[in-house]
């Protein structure tokens, strides 16, 4: 008999995702990934000036506004004829790449480690380094005074949790000089974007304001730090964990999926655009010996709502989406949609953007018996992270050359005012993948607006064919031995870095102590 | 959408760093479900209004860990935020940070896993966590839009003079 499993939430994500697994002898045999949160905030957009997209797009996630900021300011470039100077890019490149950086440290150590570890177990370490002692006595301190947030709650360690004290309490330590990481670093998007959270400068045609050598020179030196510790502590811990106490877990692959995966491509190294940090590319059917990418034609791309609480429609294309709630709806189990490509369910993300790229630390780690799963991605995330890094450097010196040239622009102003009529798709890879905006424009206003946002890609529930979504397929088969401790279940949707944030998140006491603190 | 006053106090001294002594005054929610989004509204006011030296403004939306930049630069720290708490809409709520021990248990963020309150205790792990005030508006409706319920939006004033008066307050009581 198949054991049905419910994990509601799914913790230390961004968002509220409910997965149900159904288990017989110790294994998943069928998932569903619900999105519990309604979403849908693009209807607020019609009949809005469109170059407020923008702004509000950005409002539709605390965790991840600058990426809608960008890609909503590229399908307005592309319905207004607008074209970004390479000054006005590479600042919106400098903006996203400080936000990679924070995002994928923050999603490894602050989200994920705790998944792969004993934590308990740096009460036994017997070293006699200062720092790791200290580390030792502050988290013993808070489990004496049973204050141990944010480190639990958390599930049971199990056959992969590592429990080498040493090693435990280095992951600790690194979780908290994480934190201090991910502070500075989001200071390094404010340099252009004159505030955090939520930017400002990126708009329709570039960016607002033009950047000055101190402003360079200050982003930098930032840089300088996230690199040493992105070098030094982050790709070796990675590495340590994935092919070290981990190394069975990659072995197995748990959390492969579909092996079919999307990249809009993204992050032009040079003027053109002919050089991507992230090339654009599709691939179906995963053979890791020859991987076959194709190019992204985005008109195949549909939503369908068939198990989703949407009013009844055939899949559209994202330019004619709709967002009507059908809450009655029979067979519905999620607020997310169903994108898919040709019908077919794709996966977006670090991964994808590896193995479209062939890059060869991947795939030299697949070569050593790796499969793509949920160790992969996590090394996939690592080294896109490298990546990135230095290509900041690179903008940052072209930047540089251009500011001493005569005419030097950020923005082309000529097309600010919106057209009468239009259509525009803008796309970004994103940290957490691929990322689009569909904007249609009648009479100078937004006639309809839809963005298909990662999670969604990854989240999505069934189609009209009944094809598994990316989560729920990559759950078959991963090993449940204990259903009361779905651990590895989490290590695999963890992965993927969910976000369904797009949502509230106001504060909601359990209890109703609340109003003692009533104000008369 | 209407003209608001985006740029923080912060940023108004220059860049991306608070200079002390750092009393930051933080408004925090979704401006796209309407009074979810009252904190922010009450900071884009605050904005406007002459505040006395060394207090900032920052409009937070709604980025929980994303905040420690913040959070660990301020010795003083106001939360102006939606609570759901059961009474009428338009409510307000008022407590120390210390006064809810275990915040996590006791106060669930219904979305952010990781929300405000949690973020302001992880932030004694990389440093200092700053004394901190929650000021809580009682929503009416969360339902997508971007205009308060007229309850919550005749409050406003009620508010802001509870946070200026907040910010003569020199100790926890």
């Amino acid at each position: 008999m198949a054991k049905k499993i419910t994990i509601d939430p799914i913790t230390r994500i961004e968002g509220h995702l409910k997965i149900e697994v159904e288990v017989e002898n110790g294994k998943v045999t069928n998932a569903w990934s619900s999105g519990t949160m309604a979403r849908g905030f693009e209807a607020l957009l019609t009949g809005k000036d469109p170059r407020d997209a923008s702004y509000v797009t950005s409002r539709f996630c605390g965790v991840c506004y600058s990426v809608h900021q960008l890609a909503s300011a590229r399908a307005l470039d592309d319905a207004f004829g607008a074209k970004v100077p390479w000054g006005g890019d590479l600042i919106r490149n400098l903006v996203m790449g400080a936000e990679y950086i924070y995002d994928h440290l923050i999603h490894f150590y602050q989200l994920s480690v705790l998944d792969y570890i004993d934590i308990m177990a740096i009460a036994n370490y017997k070293g006699n380094d200062k720092d790791l002692l200290a580390v030792k006595d502050k988290i013993v301190g808070l489990v004496d005074v049973k204050d141990t947030f944010p480190l639990t709650p958390r599930y049971k360690p199990d056959e992969f949790s590592v429990n080498d004290p040493e090693i435990v309490t280095m992951a600790v330590k690194h979780y908290i000089d994480g934190l201090k990481m991910n502070a500075k670093a989001r200071n390094m998007g404010a340099i252009w974007g004159g505030r955090t959270p939520h930017y400002q400068n990126i708009v329709v045609g570039g960016v607002t304001s033009y950047p000055d050598v101190n402003q360079v020179a200050r982003f930098r030196n930032m840089l300088d730090e996230q690199k040493k510790f992105v070098e030094e502590v982050y790709i070796p811990d990675v590495l340590a964990f994935g092919t070290g106490p981990l190394w069975k877990l990659a072995e197995l692959g748990f959390g492969g999926g579909h092996y079919n995966y999307l990249s809009y491509g993204d992050f032009q190294r040079d003027e053109g655009g002919r050089d991507l940090v992230f090339p654009s590319g599709v691939i179906i059917g995963l053979d890791p010996s020859n991987i076959k990418v194709n190019s992204v034609d985005t008109d195949k791309i549909t939503e369908s709502v068939k198990f989703s609480w949407y009013r009844e429609n055939n899949p559209v294309h994202p330019y004619n989406g709709e967002q009507l709630f059908d809450l009655d709806k029979k067979d519905a189990y999620s607020f997310v949609k169903a994108p898919r490509y040709n019908g077919i369910p794709l996966e977006v993300g670090p991964l994808a953007r590896m193995l479209v790229s062939k890059n060869p630390a991947l795939i030299d780690l697949i070569k050593k018996g790796a499969k793509p799963g949920a160790v992969a991605r996590h090394a996939a995330r690592a080294i896109e992270t490298k990546l990135i890094v230095d290509a900041c450097y690179g903008w940052l010196d072209e930047l540089l050359t251009e500011m001493t040239k005569p005419g030097f622009k950020i923005h082309d102003t000529e097309h600010w005012n919106p057209p009468e009529i239009g259509m525009g798709a803008g796309f970004h890879e994103a940290p957490r993948g691929a990322l689009g905006h569909w904007v249609k424009v009648k009479n100078k206003k937004i006639e309809n607006y839809q963005a298909v946002v990662p999670s969604t890609w990854n989240a999505s529930p069934r189609c009209e064919n009944g094809t598994r979504g990316q989560y729920e397929e990559s759950l078959i088969g991963v090993p449940v031995p204990d259903p009361d401790n779905p651990i590895n279940i989490v290590r695999v949707i963890r992965s993927f870095d969910p976000c369904l944030a797009c949502a509230v998140h106001l504060i909601d006491p359990q209890t109703n102590k609340i109003k003692k603190f009533l104000i008369e | 959408m209407k003209k608001q006053k985006l740029l923080s106090a912060s940023h108004r001294k220059g860049g991306d760093k608070i200079s002390p002594p750092d009393i930051v005054i933080l408004g925090i929610g979704n401006m796209l479900l309407s009074d979810e989004g009252v904190g922010v509204h009450v900071a884009n006011k605050l904005m406007g209004i002459d505040l006395p030296k060394g207090v900032s403004v920052v409009e937070g939306g709604t980025d929980g860990f994303r905040l420690l930049n913040v959070i660990t630069h301020a010795d003083r720290l106001i939360v102006v935020d939606a609570i759901k708490g059961g009474a009428a809409p338009g409510s307000i709520y008022r407590f120390n940070i210390n006064e809810v021990k275990n915040c996590p248990s006791v106060f669930k963020t219904s979305v952010h896993q990781i929300g405000i309150l949690e973020v302001i205790k992880v932030s004694g792990l990389i440093g200092k966590t700053p004394r901190t005030t929650v000021i809580g508006i009682e929503p009416k409706s969360i339902e997508m839009g971007m205009e308060l319920s007229p309850e919550i939006r005749e409050n406003i004033p009620r508010i802001i003079k509870l946070i200026l008066d907040e910010l003569k307050v020199t100790s926890d009581k």
